[in-house]
């Protein structure tokens, strides 16, 4: 799926090139901070109406100190959980906000003062909102488009065409988007966002809602249009299949800090201590066994049990399981990807209550590929 | 000029999409024939009661009527749906797609949508201004004739500029859709000249709400009864208000992508 052609940064970032806003990076970002001003009331209809006339607001931090370069062609996943300040950072991206902090430089301008020369180069699609109007067909909005982008006929032509094959649109264009269903809309709106041939995409989870088959085809396009085009691509997802299909590297942010920049199999490496032991119990043995004794039982299904148990004890637990139970089958695998980042949040969370790296200073610490996880927690 | 073709592909593809539903043209025709006849019903009682009203004779009335509907369609033809989809694309947080557009963003949220069956109304109020002008018996010579272009410019821009500050309030309280209806209820009143007003409502359709500028002076013009001051002052205030109106937004979407999710 990914180019051979696309140049890319070494998997494991080096310390120089993360840190510092390098001269060919596209995307270079820089102690990015993000406060906003969120208005603060207790619920109830006294407190309701009190707000209306003298409000309190309170300063959150959406973004508290990110950092990141990203090289001409490369896919990157963004990832963190709800409230993370993905969005926030691609937005930054985007030149739709102003940050609190921090230099960005994004083709060699600064997003928000929006200069149109830099607008005609990127695009921003949102998963969850429509770019396309509801009541137009799909192909007026396009036309719509190429009129804002002041794009040429025969370029137009071509994209259209190239991208009406790859998304196969043909029969969508004359349809109201109101007719779609929601994985041709999304492709419809990706084609949309993509008339003007971008070097540098936001995606903000674009396989939001669509079923498994939708999102394959949205990820496939994408692998794709990065191949043809070496256009640089910031994706957020919550589907890790989208990240393990499309990214590389990967950049974790938690509570608006940077946890990890890496390539993906490091963060496995690095956050993955346990193995999952999976074994097939003959009969009806399962229900009176003690099998809490052979490590932490995450899921039991009828004869079929999976233990979590770390790395090092894996073996011997192993040789436990077989010696002691009716073992039918037994396999051993990492955890999926997806167990893995739910566990860097949740440790990397509450790492970060108790003692947040001063002045963040930790972001930035080079290390092999991880970076601003307090040693605590990689065992 | 580009942006003229893209105010130009913005009202094709209007067109283009509307002329779909014929049964639409029937219905806003109708529309269109009631609001005539109620405006002229009006008339017709007032001038059975009186020979003039602040001054104005029945066929000057009749001007203004004209007026009245031309402004009006001028009004609802793009910017009171442009201005309604810019403040829901607010509170959707849509308005992203607009702003990362290398456009000027106040001239997309300012023509995006385009009703177009408000040309009815245009053809109607060209239409009763010319029985207006032709039942007064008098000449519109080119003077006459470019005062009165030059107010219905300057009024248009006037109201364009009005709705547009309204409008640009959505930065900050965001839900604000009631504010254009809040204008298209005091837009009524402009069916009759400002001068029958007290005081204290002339005051404010002249000043806050500026529906006297928009309609009364431009029938003013068109029917001669237009002074020098008024014409210069008008066109000083639209000058004034488009300047203000723009400040107000770049300040609005300042806001916005200071503080908002």
């Amino acid at each position: 799926m990914i180019s051979p052609l696309a140049t890319r940064v070494p998997t494991a970032p080096d310390p120089t090139l993360r840190g510092a806003a390098t001269r060919d990076a596209t995307i270079s970002v820089r102690g990015l901070r993000k406060t906003y001003a969120v208005p603060e009331r207790e619920a109830g209809a006294v407190a309701a109406v009190r707000s209306l006339v003298r409000r309190t607001t309170r300063e959150v931090p959406a973004v508290a100190d990110v950092g990141f370069a990203i090289a001409p062609g490369e896919v990157v996943g963004f990832l963190g959980p709800n409230g993370a300040g993905k969005t926030t950072t691609l937005k930054v991206l985007a030149g739709l906000l102003h940050p609190s902090a921090g230099e960005v430089t994004v083709l060699g301008h600064v997003p928000w003062r929006r200069d149109r020369a830099y607008l005609a180069q990127i695009t921003l699609v949102m998963g969850q909102r429509n770019q396309l109007h509801w009541d137009i067909p799909v192909g007026d909005s396009f036309v719509l488009n190429r009129a804002i982008y002041r794009i040429p006929e025969r370029q137009y032509r071509e994209t259209v065409d190239e991208l009406v094959d790859l998304l196969g649109l043909e029969e969508l264009l004359p349809k109201p988007v109101r007719n779609l269903s929601l994985g041709e809309r999304m492709k419809c709106e990706l084609a949309a966002a993509l008339l003007h041939r971008p070097r540098v995409l936001f995606l903000d989870e674009p396989t939001l809602g669509l079923d498994v088959s939708a999102q394959r085809r949205i990820r496939a396009f994408v692998a794709e249009y990065n191949r043809r085009h070496e256009a640089t691509v910031l994706l957020t997802s919550h589907y890790m299949a989208d990240v393990e299909a499309l990214c590389q590297r990967v950049i974790v942010i938690h509570r608006g800090r940077l946890l990890y920049d890496g390539d993906l199999t490091g963060l496995v490496a690095r956050f993955a201590p346990d193995k999952t032991v999976v074994v097939e119990l003959a009969g009806d043995a399962a229900p009176e066994l003690d099998l809490a004794a052979y490590g932490e039982v995450v899921r039991r299904d009828g004869g079929q049990v999976a233990f979590r148990v770390p790395k090092a004890a894996a073996a011997a637990v192993v040789g436990r399981l077989l010696a002691e139970l009716p073992v039918v089958d037994l396999t051993v695998e990492d955890p999926p990807v997806e167990d893995i980042i739910e566990r860097v949040f949740r440790e990397g969370g509450a790492q970060g209550d108790v003692a947040s790296p001063p002045d963040g200073a930790a972001a930035r610490e080079p290390s092999d590929g991880a970076v601003a996880v307090p040693a605590g927690v990689s065992r | 000029m580009s942006r003229l073709r893209l105010v130009g592909v913005f009202l094709r593809l209007g067109v283009l999409n509307e002329l779909q539903y014929r049964a639409n043209f029937w219905i806003q025709l109708i529309r269109s024939l009631v609001n005539l006849a109620t405006a002229l019903a009006g008339l017709g009682v007032v001038f059975s009661q009186a020979t003039t009203l602040d001054g104005w004779r029945q066929d000057e009335l009749l001007a203004l009527v004209g007026v009245y509907f031309l402004v009006g369609a001028g009004v609802n033809l793009v910017f009171l749906p442009s201005m309604s989809q810019f403040i829901g694309d607010v509170r959707k947080g849509t308005l992203d797609y607009v702003l990362t557009k290398p456009e000027d963003a106040q001239l997309l949220v300012s023509i995006r949508r385009v009703d177009i069956w408000r040309l009815i109304d245009v053809a109607m109020g060209f239409g009763v201004n010319g029985v207006a002008l032709a039942r007064l018996g008098s000449d519109l010579g080119p003077g006459r004739a470019a005062a009165f272009g030059l107010t219905l410019l300057a009024g248009g821009a006037i109201v364009y500029s009005f709705l547009l500050a309204l409008a640009t309030t959505a930065f900050w309280f965001v839900r604000v859709e009631n504010i254009l209806v809040v204008f298209q209820s005091m837009y009524v009143a402009g069916r009759w000249p400002v001068g029958i007003y007290p005081p204290w409502l002339r005051g404010t359709l002249t000043f806050v709400v500026p529906i006297a500028f928009a309609i009364t002076v431009p029938a003013s013009a068109l029917v001669g009864r237009l002074d020098w001051p008024t014409l210069v002052g008008t066109v000083v205030l639209a000058a004034a208000m488009l300047a203000f109106s723009r400040w107000f937004w770049s300040v609005g979407v300042r806001h916005y992508s200071g503080a908002s999710a």
